[in-house]
């Protein structure tokens, strides 16, 4: 087996399904996570996103609900 | 989300090649996630040491100086615990022996192409090449995670931990050279 058979893709929604999925819902309904560092968290996020940097995502699972679809940017 | 914030702004999403993979192969025996994580590092190594040489910025040159040299620890690590799982005693063959590589080239997290992701970074600025370092990283770590998991005996298991433990300080040390660098 080569070594690219153990890779498959990852789906991903783009920006206009994300934007509509968050409009059609409420704040409660979903987890929205940026993961990118505070720098560019203060120079602009999405609406609502909370941040958890990459490199805490480990440590900070329990802050998101399981129950809820998750978005990351 | 695709495109990440880019392509929330409206602006073009200009993802690095091939970044939407994802390792996936839950019945893999331990030699094979051993010579799969093998790979990836020596991947990992080749990226990381082009980047020694390419970039001007004395910071990056640092660290993707000490990152290329862990990921050779790595390897390291990995040939010593297949011997140890395996009961071979030869260097010779692994990681060939258990996993064919990909007649594309050397090949990094997320099955990358090497050569691909060295053309990507051509004109690209330090903190784009520095988010696909993290994106690599993270990755890294997640395998890592998955792998210990998987593991049934204590000593692969923590062979994995560590492993994992030093992706995730790499993964530190690119985030805090990147807020940096914005």
């Amino acid at each position: 087996m080569s070594i690219l058979n153990y890779f498959k893709p990852v789906s991903t929604w783009p920006a206009e399904k994300v934007r509509l999925f968050l409009k059609e819902k409420n704040l409660e309904d979903y987890n929205l996570v940026d993961v990118r560092t505070p720098k560019e968290y203060e120079q602009g996020h999405l609406p609502g996103a909370q941040l958890i940097p990459v490199g805490e995502i480990g440590d900070r699972l329990s802050e998101l609900d399981p129950k809820k679809p998750t978005i990351v940017y | 989300m695709e495109g990440g914030i880019n392509a929330w702004k409206g602006l073009k999403a200009e993802g690095a090649p091939q970044s939407g993979m994802a390792y996936f192969s839950p019945a893999a025996k331990p030699e094979e996630l051993m010579a799969l994580a093998w790979y990836l590092e020596d991947g990992a190594y080749k990226f990381y040491s082009e980047m020694t040489e390419a970039l001007q910025d004395r910071e990056a040159k640092d660290l993707f100086k000490e990152l290329s040299r862990a990921e050779e620890r790595h390897k390291v690590s990995l040939l010593r615990l297949y011997k140890e799982i395996s009961g071979v005693t030869s260097d010779e063959g692994f990681p060939r022996s258990v996993i064919t590589p990909g007649s594309e080239g050397d090949v990094m997290e997320g099955g990358m192409l090497v050569s691909e992701a060295l053309k990507w970074t051509k004109g690209k600025k330090l903190t784009e090449i520095l988010e696909l370092s993290l994106s690599q990283e993270t990755n890294s770590y997640d395998l890592y995670v998955k792998m210990r998991r998987q593991m049934k005996d204590q000593r692969s298991a923590q062979v994995f931990q560590i492993l994992s433990e030093e992706e995730k300080q790499h993964l530190e040390r690119l985030s805090s050279l990147l807020e940096k660098k914005i």
